[in-house]
């Protein structure tokens, strides 16, 4: 079983939802983003990139890439970054010692960092006395690794998990249950069966920054609409 | 690299994630120990449990959400996927699920308030409630005495958003006599052509029927942003092979997803409407039993004094027992025939184009032709240079895409509020209305013309909770331009006084021209209230706030014209603190009034059990609307209402269509009669023969250039001196003022109002990328940063609408626009449904560098 996500940019309609609802549930403090939405070659989203000739505009998310090859994992001194027995890349919050090698390392940028203890980050925005948002529990993996817990500590590095605390009860990770425009596909590539074995059969895709040779488990179908 | 030429380079990939920041600074960090304490700490058991409630800030998506409740706080708001037709799932977007931003943020009100210091400078002390209240009561006493109490006018937003709260205060506002302000025209929401044309307030396609459209031309509307939440189903429509044809000054996000953009300048979309329906009529690809059978264009008119031949004039033909607001009309087949208003059926022998001339019972004749000849003869002077200097687009693709869309069916035309808020918006609507009906595209799944802008609609019969006595309305235009020689509506004899507000923010949202801080600041408003769960820009005006519950802290009774689902608000918490619900804040006002008024509002009940009794007795009295709803379905999940289309599909007119029904449906809580009366043939109408119409050559729908009617008459200088167009659009991160202090939604636009521009534009201003720029003109100046976007036509400003003041430098984006007023707007007057409508975007201004650096 390999976890892994499809993401259909002909149905992408650059909204940021899903950014937002992972930031939300995933209790990222200000500042913070597992997951970002952009307009390739645009310095300001949904305006069209500068270019000659027609103009073009289409919209990309990116979170962690779940790679089959992460350069985070191989780069973390500690064995804090760890690949699951469904491949996803998870990290484990206890055992992180905040070194930041692995964020060099991510070619994608989406790796982020606790600088400041995220409870005082979000009183600083002024969010009401002693309230935090997000999935109020922390979840474990098999071996009792803690895997996400809604407020990490100050000088830890953390990143999507496929919403572990989600996928771990049978529930769709929540980018691809809040996707308002049907985008985004979740389950095991390898099940021939499963909507993402068929997309990435039948259609075309690609998958970001390829010739690294990361093998990300998070593919992209075209902007173009499928014939 | 994949076929179709999609690739994404390292480069470009790059490009776009250094742009947001992505690639954040690299350090080396060692966090000193171990942590265990804090993984620990959420262990302990927890009470936890979910709440499915309604999303409705006037975005009309009317989203479920389903609210985690832990331990009495909101931990997460997720998307529902509950609605019977899984097209409609997930509901959700980047605003209503970052709701928690607004409700535990920073700026809810906590304590009620009285103002202290200057108006606008937001100075208050806290208060009780009780002195809030006494106060309040006393103040509007006082100014009812002086002024009478129809000089006190209460603003509130557009019904469909929330029943019961709302509907408390306007009970209250017509027990004590005060001034109603409509909503939908306030907001400029209100399409003119609709009533104009159709007799309707609105109506709309639900988004469902998009996938049966053939294809989708959208004028001027950014359905991927404004209606993201359905845009999908564009997306589908298009892989199910229909065509969407995007028309807009800008190359927007719904551009970029459709198969063809068309670049029209400003508001020139009644020139290109009116090519092609040219080329439909010189082509004959019109549907001539449609036309016939449903509209005015086989109807005569006289050539004497341009007004329709009525029946009672013809010798030989009587005027049949038809009510008031109708009127028998005449066509010609050989003989002269009477047109009853009531029965859609004519011959089909009738004719469509010729002059005769027509016996009088005066023993005179008059020469009459038929609509369709007359509108013929004037859609001649829509020449190939006409078209393309007025349109930018070139005559032969206007061909092109008139041949297309009658070849098309259905074809469903989609017209964007920012495009009819200008002062010509009615006559591209009118125009923009003859592609569909021309072509038999009325009535049928899939097909018509929508504008999908507010939640205005109210759907079921409201008298009971709403108007305890009888309501006293005025156009919120008039407020600030003053009344006009030809208005119709009534107005307060000595103008408004005391101003009570909720639900929005009319100190930046609605203050054209500034004339609404000027009345605030210069004592011509002697009495204001705000009542809001946050303490906007607006509630720093105001001489009293009270703080309201939000969302997820009441109950609320939502529907909205998009899609035919009632729902229910259900309070997932207690609201906080002092908080209370503006049911509770009407009733403490009312028997401060009026021990008397009390009675209305279910005195004795806690304020949720009150607004449970509230809806209650709008389902029960709601009319067929709401035959066999009740709360307890409501509190269990969406309720589909009925609808009179195919499959119970929202599908305007189609018992029109249909059954052979007279224009126009109910449009409520209005009677028949009221709106009868704007199309009084009981037909699609395209003649229109009231005096201000034949003054103005609007008879037809016509094209008028922006601003020559507007800006150069009120200040001829204006011309040549403010050369750009200024274009108020919604924002992807707010819904209106909404959101305005999200902080994530402020974090993904840098916290930055931007100005959007053609970069030569730019160019020639000297005005570089992430420029801080000041937009003004004779009235007023806004503050924002250069955006220079290659997809912005020449000579306009586009500038996000919603912003609260203080991120402008405490500059006020309305002190630009100014409220003109039609006079084709002002024949009738209905609450919301004829009225004039704001123009936000008939507004010209020039833009500059401002002094200091970013
Ligand atoms: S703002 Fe509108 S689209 Fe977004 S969740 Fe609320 S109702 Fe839905």
């Amino acid at each position: 079983m390999r976890l892994g996500m499809v993401i259909d940019l002909y149905k992408c309609i650059g909204c940021r939802t899903c950014a937002v609802v992972c930031k939300q549930v995933n209790s990222q403090p200000p500042g913070t983003w597992w997951n970002r939405v952009f307009t390739p070659g645009s310095q300001h989203h949904q305006v069209a990139p500068r270019q000659t000739g027609r103009l073009k505009m289409s919209f990309l998310p990116v979170s962690c890439q779940m790679c089959d090859n992460p350069a985070c994992e191989r780069v973390c001194p500690v064995g804090a970054t760890y690949t699951d027995e469904q491949g996803v890349v998870l990290v484990d919050l206890e055992r992180c010692i905040g070194c930041r090698y692995c964020m060099s390392a991510c070619p994608y940028g989406v790796r982020q960092f606790n600088w400041e203890d995220p409870k005082q980050a979000k009183e600083k925005a002024g969010y009401a006395k002693g309230y935090t948002y997000g999935y109020p529990f922390p979840q474990r993996d098999k071996k009792g690794r803690l895997v996400y817990t809604p407020n990490r500590p100050k000088g830890i590095t953390e990143k999507c998990t496929f919403c572990v605390q989600y996928t771990s009860k049978g529930e769709l990770p929540m980018c691809v249950q809040a996707c308002p425009a049907g985008a985004r596909h979740f389950g095991d590539l390898d099940d021939p069966n499963s909507t993402v074995g068929r997309l990435i059969r039948e259609r075309e895709t690609i998958r970001l920054l390829e010739e690294l040779g990361t093998s990300p488990k998070v593919y992209y179908l075209s902007p173009n609409k499928p014939e | 690299m994949v076929k179709g030429g999609f690739k994404l380079t390292r480069r470009r990939f790059l490009q776009g994630a250094a742009a947001g920041g992505l690639m954040a600074g690299t350090g080396i960090f060692y966090r000193g120990k171990q942590g265990t304490a804090w993984s620990q700490e959420e262990l302990r058991p927890k009470e936890v449990k979910f709440v499915r409630s309604v999303c409705s800030p006037n975005c009309t998506s009317a989203c479920g959400i389903k609210a985690m409740v832990v331990d009495g706080q909101i931990k997460t708001l997720t998307p529902t996927n509950d609605y019977p037709e899984p097209e409609y799932g997930p509901r959700g977007c980047l605003r209503g699920l970052s709701f928690l931003n607004l409700m535990y943020g920073p700026d809810r009100l906590e304590k009620p308030m009285i103002r202290v210091g200057e108006r606008g400078k937001g100075e208050f002390r806290e208060v009780t409630w009780e002195e809030a209240l006494d106060y309040t009561a006393e103040k509007l006493k006082e100014v009812a005495a002086k002024y009478g109490p129809d000089s006190i006018g209460f603003s509130f937003q557009v019904g469909g958003t929330g029943h019961v709260q709302k509907g408390a205060w306007i009970a209250l506002s017509t027990m004590a006599g005060w001034t109603l302000l409509h909503p939908y025209d306030l907001n400029g929401d209100l399409p003119m052509f609709f009533p104009q044309t159709f007799g309707v307030q609105t109506e709309e396609l639900e988004p469902i029927e998009w996938l049966n459209s053939r294809y989708t031309a959208v004028f001027g509307s950014n359905v991927m942003v404004t209606r993201l939440i359905d845009a999908d189903l564009l997306n589908q429509s298009r892989v199910k092979g229909a065509k969407l044809v995007v028309f807009d000054p800008v190359y927007s996000a719904t551009a970029a997803k459709a198969d063809e953009w068309i670049r029209l300048k400003p508001s020139g979309d009644a020139a290109l409407a009116l090519c092609m329906a040219r080329v439909i009529i010189e082509e004959e690809l019109y549907d001539r039993d449609f036309i016939i059978t449903y509209t005015d264009l086989p109807l005569l008119i006289r050539l004497d004094n341009g007004k329709r031949l009525k029946a009672e004039d013809v010798t030989g033909l009587s005027k049949p027992d038809i009510p008031d607001y109708r009127e028998a009309y005449v066509a010609y087949n050989g003989e002269f025939l009477t047109v009853h208003p009531e029965q859609l059926d004519l011959p089909l022998n009738v004719k469509l184009f010729g002059q005769w001339e027509a016996p009088l019972k005066d023993g005179t004749t008059v020469p009459v032709k038929t609509a369709f000849q007359l509108l013929q003869e004037q859609l001649k002077e829509i020449t190939p240079d006409y078209v393309e200097e007025e349109t930018g687009v070139s005559w032969d693709t206007a061909v092109r895409l008139a041949r297309e869309m009658a070849a098309a069916k259905p074809l469903h035309v989609i017209y964007g509020a920012s495009n009819y808020q200008w002062y010509h918006g009615d006559l591209k609507g009118r125009a923009l209305s003859l592609l569909p009906v021309l072509t038999g595209n009325i009535g049928k799944p899939g097909a018509g013309i929508s504008t999908y802008a507010g939640q205005y609609r109210v759907r079921m019969d409201v008298k009971d909770w709403w108007f305890p006595a009888t309501p006293k309305w005025t156009p919120w235009l008039y407020f600030l331009h003053g009344p006009t020689k030809e208005m119709v509506a009534p107005y307060p004899k000595n103008g408004l006084k005391g101003f009570v507000f909720g639900w929005h923010n009319p100190f930046d949202q609605h203050n054209m021209a500034n004339r609404l801080r000027e009345m605030a600041g210069n004592g011509e408003l002697e009495f204001i209230v705000a009542m809001d769960f946050q303490r906007t820009t607006s509630c720093d005006w105001a001489d009293v706030v009270f703080p309201a519950a939000g969302w997820y802290e009441k109950t609320e009774l939502v529907t909205t014209p998009l899609h035919p689902y009632m729902q229910l608000q259900q309070p997932a918490v207690a609201p906080l603190g002092e908080r209370k619900s503006e049911l509770w804040m009407a009733r403490e006002i009312a028997k401060r009034l009026d021990p008397g008024f009390e009675a209305h509002f279910f005195p004795g009940n806690d304020e949720q059990t009150a607004a449970e009794k509230a809806v209650d007795l709008i389902l029960r009295t709601g009319g067929p609307p709401t035959a066999g709803i009740t709360l307890e379905r409501l509190k269990k999940g969406p309720v589909r209402m009925w609808s009179e289309g195919p499959n119970n599909r929202q599908v305007p007119f189609y018992e029109q269509f249909a059954h052979k029904k007279p224009f126009p449906p109910l449009s409520r809580p209005a009677a028949l009669p009221a709106t009868a009366q704007f199309v009084k043939s009981g037909r699609i109408e395209f003649y229109k023969d009231e005096d201000p119409f034949l003054r103005l050559g609007e008879e037809l729908p016509v094209h008028k250039p922006p601003f020559a009617e507007s800006e150069y008459r009120l200040l001829p200088e204006a011309k040549g001196k403010y050369t750009f167009a200024y274009i108020t659009r919604n924002s992807l991160y707010r819904v209106h003022s909404t959101h305005s202090n999200n902080i994530w939604m402020n974090e993904l636009e840098d916290g930055k109002a931007k100005v959007f521009l053609n970069p030569d534009d730019a160019a020639a201003k000297g005005i570089k990328e992430g420029d801080l720029v000041e937009v003004y003109n004779a009235r007023g100046l806004v503050k924002g940063y250069a955006v220079l976007d290659p997809g912005m036509s020449r000579q306009m400003i586009v500038f996000e609408q919603g912003w609260w003041a203080r991120y402008l430098k405490d500059t006020s984006y309305n002190s630009l626009t100014y409220p003109f007023i039609k006079p084709t707007h002002e024949v009738y007057f209905v609450p919301g449904m004829w009225a004039p409508n704001t123009a936000w975007n008939e507004c010209l201004v020039d833009v500059r560098k401002a002094g200091e650096a970013v």
